[in-house]
This record gives C-alpha cells, structure tokens and sequence, in this order.
C-alpha cells in the first residue's frame, strides 16, 4: 500500500503511507491512533513541551516526541503500550498536581475542556505528586474580555505561540525559568498596556481554562446545554466563520470555526467579543419619530415610514439626488443590506450607497 | 565616558549574535536593566518588546533593579556549602545566592560586578588567579596540561615559543580539511562537553553539510556543578583554546566562530578579549590567517546565567537572541545550527585538544589512554579530597588511583561514602561501584556516565538526601520550562527531598519516586530532564536506610 511518492512507515504493526514532511502525529492522526497532547494546536509549529505524544520508535533509546519528529520511511513506530501510557498518566498527573482544579466551564474556550478529557480517560485525579501549585493568576487585570487565571496553567505556552505565530502581535512571553515560569506582556503589565488586540485566540487554544473568556463565562449559571450554530461574522468583508454559542434562545459567546475557510479558527476583537447588542436593552425594538417638540415618540411603523420618505425625498428635492449618502450596518442581516441599496439605487435615484464593514 | 543608548545599539547592530553583548553593555553602564533600556533594545534590534522582557528575565544575572548587576552574588552549589556558604551568604546583607560558580577546587567564590573574589569570611575575601592544576604524576603525558604549568603560555609569544599555533599553520599552509579530520578521526577524541559524540564524526558532518557560511562554536558555558576544568584551560592556555577552534574552523570550513562563556568568569572575558586580539593583530586570527587568505573570526559572546544554555541548541538560541529552551532535534546542529547554519558546537577541552594531536599525530592521542581507550580527560575532582583540583588522567585510569594517589586520598583521612559523576549529571555512585575505572564504558555499566568530568567527592560524615536535596534544587533552579517531566519533575522532586510534600509511608514514596525517575528519564525533552533523576535513583539505590529514615522523619 503506497500512495505516489511510495513513502511508508509502520505504525503499530502496519504499513501506511505517508507524504514528505509530515510528523509522525499527523500520520498517526490519519490513522486515528488518538495519541494524546496538550501543547498541540495543529495550526502552530509543533513545540514538543507535553511530551504526552511520545511514541516508541525502534532503534531510538528513548520514546520520541510524535509531534516534532518528522516521518521518515521504513520507520516503525509504536503508538500505545503499557510504558507509554503509563508515561503519558505520570504526566497527567504531574499536571493535576500543579494546578488549582481540572474542571472548568466549557465556556471558557474552544480548547478548555482539553485536560480534563485526557485527565478522565487516563484516571489521572489520583491525587499524587502533590506539591506546591504553579502560575500566579491575574485578578489585578481589569480587562473585559479576557480572563488571566493562571492558578490553572500548564504553561503549554500555546498562547505565547498563537500570539505569535497566528496573530502576528508578540503580546505575551514567557516570565522565569522552570516550575516558576509564568505568561507574562513586558513587564508584568496588564494587557491593556501590552501589545495585545484582543483577538482571544489565546483563549481559544488554552488547554486548560487558564485563559477563559470573560464575557461567555458571564452566562455560566444559565442551565441549559450550549448550542452551536455556524454563521459567519457580521463585521466585516473577510467573511470569518463562527460557532455562535446559546442557551436556550440566548447568545452566550462566540467560537472562531477552526474549519473556517475565510479564517482558520482566527477572529478579531469585534467577532469574538462584540455580540453583546443582539440582547441590549438599549436595543430599539419599534420606530421612534420626533414630535412638534421634537422629542422621540414611539410610533408605529407606517408612520415612520412616512415621515422618513417625505424628510428624504424632500432633501432630494431641494439638493438634488447626490445629496443623500446612506450606509448599511454590519449587524444588519444581508437582506436587509439588500433591500437598503436598491431603496437608495432605484428609490432614491443615487449610487452613494455603502456598508461599514466595507473593510 | 558613558555612552548612549543610541550609540551602543548603532554599534551592536552590524555584529554578529548582537543581544547579549548589547544587554550586557547596558547592564554594566546603568548597573542594571531598565524598562528603559529595553525598551530601546526592542526597538533598535526590532525584538517584541514582550519577548525581550521574557527572554531577560530567563537569565538569573541579568537584575532588573537599580544597583543589582554589582550585587554580590555568593556561590551555594554543593561543595561551597560544604565550606559554609549559607553563613557566608547570610553574614552579606544584599548578597543573593547563585549555583555552583565553577571554582570548587577554592574558597568559596563570590562574584562582585565583574570580579571574582573567594575566602570563606565576608572580611576574609580576596582576588586570586585560577589554581594552575597539581602536577601529575611522573611518567604521565598530558595532552592538554602538557604545558599548562608554563607560566609563558598565557601570551601569545610563549604560547609561540613552545609550539603554539604550529598545527593551525600547517593545517592551513599544508593540509586539506580531509586530511585535518581525518586525523581527528583516527585519533578516537570525543566530545569532552558531556555527550561524548565522536568529533571527528561531527566536524566532518559539518563540512559535508550544504549551505553555509559555516560557523564553529566553542562551548564554554561550564554550567555543571562540579567542573572546573575549562576555565583553567581558557585562563592558563587560551591561546590553546583558540587554536583549535580556527582548527575546527579549518576543518569545517567556517569563517566564524563564537565562543560562549559562562557569566560566572568576568576575568576570563577580559584575558580571552586580549588573547583574541593579540592573535589578529598577529595575522594569526583575521581575514588573513597564516598569509593563507582565509578568514577565521573568533566572536566572544558572554552568558548571562543559565546552566540549560550550555545545552547546545539552547546555547544557539541564546546567541541568536531567542529564548533559550532547547531546540527539537532533528535537526541536528551540524545542519541546522547558528542562524541554521552548518554548525560544530565543541567543548572547550575537545577544542584545546585539537592543536596538540595535529602536531603529535592521532596515533600519539590514542596511545595516551590506558588499554583501548584513547586519550585522556580532565577530571574537576573536589569535596572531601586532600588535593581538589583539575587532573588529566589517561581514559581508563582507575578511580581509586585516582583519589588515592594522584589526589592524596579523602581529606582527614575519612571513608569516602560517595562520589558524583559528570559533575551532578550522572548521580552518585557509593560502596563497591566506586571501583570504576575513568572511561565511559566501565561508569555506564554503572548505570552513570563520565560526562564532562566532574568528580564531588563526599565522606562519611555527609548527609547525603541533603546533598541529594540540594543537587535537584539545582536542576529545578535550572530547568528551563520547556516540558512538563522536567519543568515539574525536578520540582516535586526536591520537595521530596526537602521533606516539604509527598507521601509520609515509604512505599507510596518510593512509588512516587520511581515513577517520576522513570517517565524523566524517558520523556523529558533535553539532558537535563533525563539526567536530574539520576541522583534520585542513586540515592535510592545506595542510601536505602537514610531515605527510610528522611520519609518516617518527615
Ligand atoms: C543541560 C546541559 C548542559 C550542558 N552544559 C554544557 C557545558 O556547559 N559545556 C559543554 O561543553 N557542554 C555542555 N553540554 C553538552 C552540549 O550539549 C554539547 O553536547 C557539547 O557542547 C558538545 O561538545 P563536545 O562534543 O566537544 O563535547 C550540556 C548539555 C546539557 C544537556
Ligand atoms: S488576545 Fe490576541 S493579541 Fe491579545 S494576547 Fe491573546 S492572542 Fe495575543
Ligand atoms: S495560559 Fe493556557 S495556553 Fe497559555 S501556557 Fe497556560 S495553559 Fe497554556
Ligand atoms: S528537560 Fe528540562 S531543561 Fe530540558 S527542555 Fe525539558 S524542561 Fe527544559
Ligand atoms: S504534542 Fe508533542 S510534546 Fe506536546
């Protein structure tokens, strides 16, 4: 079994193909090996810091790391035995052991609920290895977006290298050395004062919770299941897919779609964090026109419309067709954005028509 | 006079491997690293400020408040203990402790600036050259100590005059690189850094590699507790150091060459910064090597306090300016070194070797070690022992020779109990595995390796779960938080150590203990991960009644 370039390797016994480049993990991922990670985050460079992904390699001394060794043909690997997994729960374990507590909401973030799943599967809450806990959170930052507990941090430093690597904007490092290594921006500041845009793509790919998203956590005492629907954000031209988040018919925060094709599971500040108007109370749910004093009254639709056509066309009439500039709202749904270019188009007879998320 | 910040960072940026100098330039004209000064370095090398910030504070002798870069820093690694330096540490308000400092064969060492001070009293503290190694005994030859005793070698002319720099004109005047590793090759030598890796082997990797300019590295970080051994090299021969790394360079057909030192030698910055310039002026060193055309520069790059970054791939890292965890290998160095370049990174002592075999040819080196083993090493012997210091011993040389004869055996004439190997790197070995023999083969049948050559030595009145103790101390200090088996192995293991956590009942202890030594030595991403466990394993095997008495005591 060969595919063109005739590359194979043995993984677990049998003999697969593979393409020049891959790591073992990604062959293995094909194969559905489900070899366990923490530090993985298949759309950054592979780090090698969890160690859970090592595999048994014949003629190495030691087990590998699948994750940074690259495949190479004629190699036979070994995916699962007693020493690995016993490895791979020493491991868990010691993570356990470091970190204020495992389970956190699913709100937290796309890849929250990591830890705890391996932590389950491998019986990992045996309470061993207990010792002086790691990563000092950070109640002190006053953000709105993102929460900084780090009591539950791993340092997988998948953070650091999204920040990196994904978003281009080198907001966080690595404090320290060893056990007492922390996520830091220069300094120790918050992050307001940092470098950092608010994308939440740390959060997004924190195994852990440790990074958790403030405003998605707000909604975590409503009792009803999470409930994904894909949509694309409404914000711009790039055309981001999102898992918007409800419970119930209220919207409780936003995914990134890692299969987006517009995106790859990257989002900006106003996609992931900005859904807030949909339920505001501020939010005006009937037409307001002014009265002979010229205070808003409610009104009702037909004499809204009214008002609005005359006061439009009036202005067309003594300023000519040109004098009107309209612009559509990135919340409006696409329908609506329709309707409103051919009402300035074919109604009011000009083409100064645009919408603000023309980015 | 005093220069500004916009003139430093004008300079560093047409030099090779720019942030540590710059950083260290800072360091010293403001006595300490300002949010300020960073600030500019970010700017002018154009590194995120947020990785700059981390990447300094990985350093433990970079300070980051006013006053901290003269600071005293007083050395707590083992053997200084032994010599009482948590008094001498408490009786100095303002001084921090550092890891072992690379002197264990004086006083307790304590760094002040950019000098380095050794006594054992606060009031007691003097400046003295590094202790020139006890002569060997009749009828030894030495390979890199053969000259080491003259006090002539230090400058550039004596170095001359007995035969300096005569390999580096021949290889560059009469022989091709083949030729030059070829003799390496046949003459068995070994990397004397730690992992032993053939160096012929790897200069010829490295010359074969594509790519380039090619870049040699000279390794003398001498982080491990215990060994002393390249700084008396560098200080008493370094001419000899920098010999055989325009050897290397021959060989591998670099241009340029750094050599990295550990921060803990402010006095062999200075002599290595004379000794390099002297050899250019000289036309020895330069872009017209021996009238041969052929450029050879030596860039000196100093540490900044970080044991990992004698690891060669964080040592790369931290010449780039990266932070410094290790590398994933493969690649290898050899293809994908400085700036992945083709790069051979060789210890100091594997690189003085060079000149000498050159000259005297590979059969003369292996003949040099006992049986079949070929060559010698220098062993940094220190503890309880009559004469600590620096011995190059024929490979193969018993132990207890060793000790007994060439160092005047323990000190007080007390029982040995135990002794390290590869400084801390290789645990303990104690009772009747102590009669090793010094080469590789005969210390790994014990379960433990010669490494670079670090010998402690411990008698019967030492506690050893506290040496124990402060050994894992060191790794945990020392760990740079890349994995999870070391970054918290070797903290739950000193706890343990310490008595301040795990299981009180000895079997769920030992259970612990193995499981942990086994999944870091299996698991952990560098050296120091799979390595740190070894003490623990030691311990357990040879101090079985102490760990049953530190457990039920704790
Ligand atoms: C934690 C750690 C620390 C090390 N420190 C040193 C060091 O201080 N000096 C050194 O020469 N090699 C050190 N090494 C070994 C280097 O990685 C490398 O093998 C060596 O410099 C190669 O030179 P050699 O072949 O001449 O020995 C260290 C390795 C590890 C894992
Ligand atoms: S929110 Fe975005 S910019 Fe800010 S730290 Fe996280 S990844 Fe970096
Ligand atoms: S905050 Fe989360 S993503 Fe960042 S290092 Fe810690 S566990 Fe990993
Ligand atoms: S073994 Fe220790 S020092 Fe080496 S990479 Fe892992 S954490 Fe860093
Ligand atoms: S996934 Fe390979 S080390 Fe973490």
């Amino acid at each position: 079994m060969s595919d063109k370039s005739g590359l194979t390797l043995f993984l677990d016994g049998e003999e697969v193909p593979f393409t020049r480049g891959e790591s073992i993990f990604q062959v293995s991922e094909r194969h559905e090996k489900e070899i366990p990670t923490l530090c993985y985050d298949d759309r950054l460079d592979a780090f090698g810091g969890c160690r859970l992904c090592v595999v048994e390699l014949e003629g190495a001394r030691n087990p590998v790391a699948s994750c940074t060794t690259k495949a190479e043909a004629g190699m036979r690997v070994t995916t699962r035995s007693g020493k690995l997994e016993m490895h791979r729960r020493v491991l868990l374990e010691l993570v356990v052991s470091e970190n204020r507590e495992v389970d956190v909401d699913e709100l937290s973030g796309y890849a929250s609920q990591e830890m705890a799943t391996l932590v389950d599967r491998y019986e990992a809450r045996t309470g061993r290895f207990e010792g002086r806990q790691s990563g000092a959170s950070r109640p002190d930052d006053p953000n709105p977006f993102i929460l900084r507990d780090y009591d539950n941090c791993i340092s997988c430093y998948r953070c650091v290298r999204v920040c990196a690597e994904q978003e281009g904007d080198y907001a966080i490092s690595i404090m320290g050395r060893g056990f007492d290594t922390q996520i830091t921006t220069e300094f120790g500041g918050i992050l307001k004062e940092s470098a950092c845009t608010f994308c939440g793509q740390c959060i997004q790919t924190c195994p852990t919770g440790a990074l958790g998203d403030i405003k998605a956590l707000r909604h975590k005492e409503i009792e009803l299941p999470i409930e994904k629907t894909r949509s694309i954000c409404i914000y711009c031209g790039v055309g981001c897919s999102v898992d918007i988040m409800t419970k119930g018919d209220k919207i409780v925060g936003i995914l990134p779609a890692m299969d987006g094709p517009a995106n790859e599971g990257a989002l900006c500040v106003k996609g992931q964090f900005a859904f807030d108007f949909v339920h505001h109370p501020d939010r005006l749910k009937t037409p307001f026109v002014r009265d002979d004093q010229g205070e808003l009254v409610p009104a009702t639709w037909d004499d809204a419309l009214d008002k609005a056509a005359a006061g439009l066309m009036a202005a067309v009439n003594e300023h000519g067709r040109h004098s009107l500039y309209a612009i559509a709202s990135g919340r409006a749904p696409n329908e609506a954005g329709f309707m409103m270019q051919k009402l300035v188009r074919a109604g009011l007879g000009t083409s100064y028509i645009d919408n603000c998320s023309r980015a | 006079m005093t220069r500004t910040n916009e003139e430093l960072i004008s300079q560093a940026k047409g030099q090779e491997a720019p942030l540590l100098p710059l950083l260290h330039q800072f360091h010293e004209r403001d006595g300490y690293l300002s949010e300020e000064a960073l600030r500019a370095i970010s700017a002018g090398l154009r590194i995120p400020l947020a990785d700059l910030f981390g990447t300094v504070t990985f350093y433990h002798h970079f300070a980051r408040e006013p006053g901290g870069q003269a600071a005293a820093r007083v050395c707590t690694g083992p053997v200084c203990k032994m010599h009482g330096a948590d008094a001498l540490l408490t009786s100095m308000p303002g001084a921090t402790g550092m890891p072992c400092s690379g002197r264990c064969d004086e006083p307790i060492p304590v760094l002040r600036g950019n000098q380095t001070w050794v006594g054992l009293a606060a009031d007691a503290l003097e400046r003295r050259d590094t202790p020139v190694p006890p002569a060997a005994p009749a009828g030894t030859t030495e390979c890199v100590f053969a000259h080491i005793r003259d006090e002539n070698r230090k400058s550039l002319s004596g170095y001359r005059r007995s035969g300096g720099y005569a390999a580096l004109e021949k290889a560059v005047t009469s022989m091709t690189a083949d030729e030059l590793i070829a003799v390496v090759d046949a003459s068995g030598l070994a990397g004397r850094g730690g992992a032993g890796f053939p160096t012929g082997r790897k200069l010829r990797a490295v010359q074969e590699a594509g790519g380039g300019p090619k870049t040699v590295v000279c390794n003398a970080d001498e982080g491990e507790p215990g060994c002393f051994k390249d700084r008396a090299l560098m200080d008493h021969d370094p001419h000899a150091v920098l010999e055989g790394m325009a050897l290397a360079c021959v060989a591998t057909g670099a241009p340029r060459a750094f050599l990295y030192l550990r921060y803990e030698y402010p006095e062999t910055d200075t002599l290595l910064a004379r000794a390099i310039s002297q050899a250019e002026e000289a036309g020895i060193l330069g872009d017209d090597v021996f009238g041969s055309g052929r450029t050879i520069r030596i860039h000196l790059r100093r540490g900044a306090g970080a044991y990992i970054c004698g690891e060669e791939t964080s040592l790369l890292n931290s010449l780039e300016g990266k932070h410094p965890f290790p590398r994933n290998r493969p690649p290898y160095p050899v293809t994908h070194g400085y700036e992945d370049t083709p790069t051979a990174v060789n210890n100091v002592e594997t690189l003085a070797s060079l000149p000498p075999i050159v000259l005297h040819g590979a059969d003369w080196y292996r003949s040099l070690g006992m049986g079949e083993h070929a060559g010698t090493k220098v062993i940094s012997l220190s503890g309880d022992i009559a004469r600590p210091g620096n011995y190059e011993v024929p490979l193969g040389l018993p132990l207890a020779t060793l000790i007994d004869d060439w160092a005047g055996g323990p000190r007080n004439g007390n029982k040995i109990q135990a002794v390290t190997m590869a400084g801390l790197s290789g645990g303990f070995l104690a009772g009747d595995d102590m009669d090793v023999t010094l080469d590789e083969p005969s210390i790994r049948a014990k379960g433990s390796f010669l490494g670079a050559g670090g010998i402690m030595v411990f008698d019967e009145t030492r506690d050893m779960v506290a040496v124990a103790h402060q050994a894992m101390e060191f790794f945990a200090h020392e760990s740079c938080g890349k994995c999870f088996p070391c970054r918290i192995g070797t903290q739950r293991l000193t706890e343990r150590l310490a008595g301040d956590a795990g299981p009180g009942e000895l079997s769920s202890w030992l259970d612990e203990m193995a499981d942990l030594n086994a999944t870091m030595k299996a698991t952990s991403a560098c050296g120091l991960g799979m390595a740190a466990p070894l003490i623990t394993e030691s311990l357990v095997r040879y101090f079985p009644e102490e760990v049953r008495a530190h457990v039920s005591g704790s």
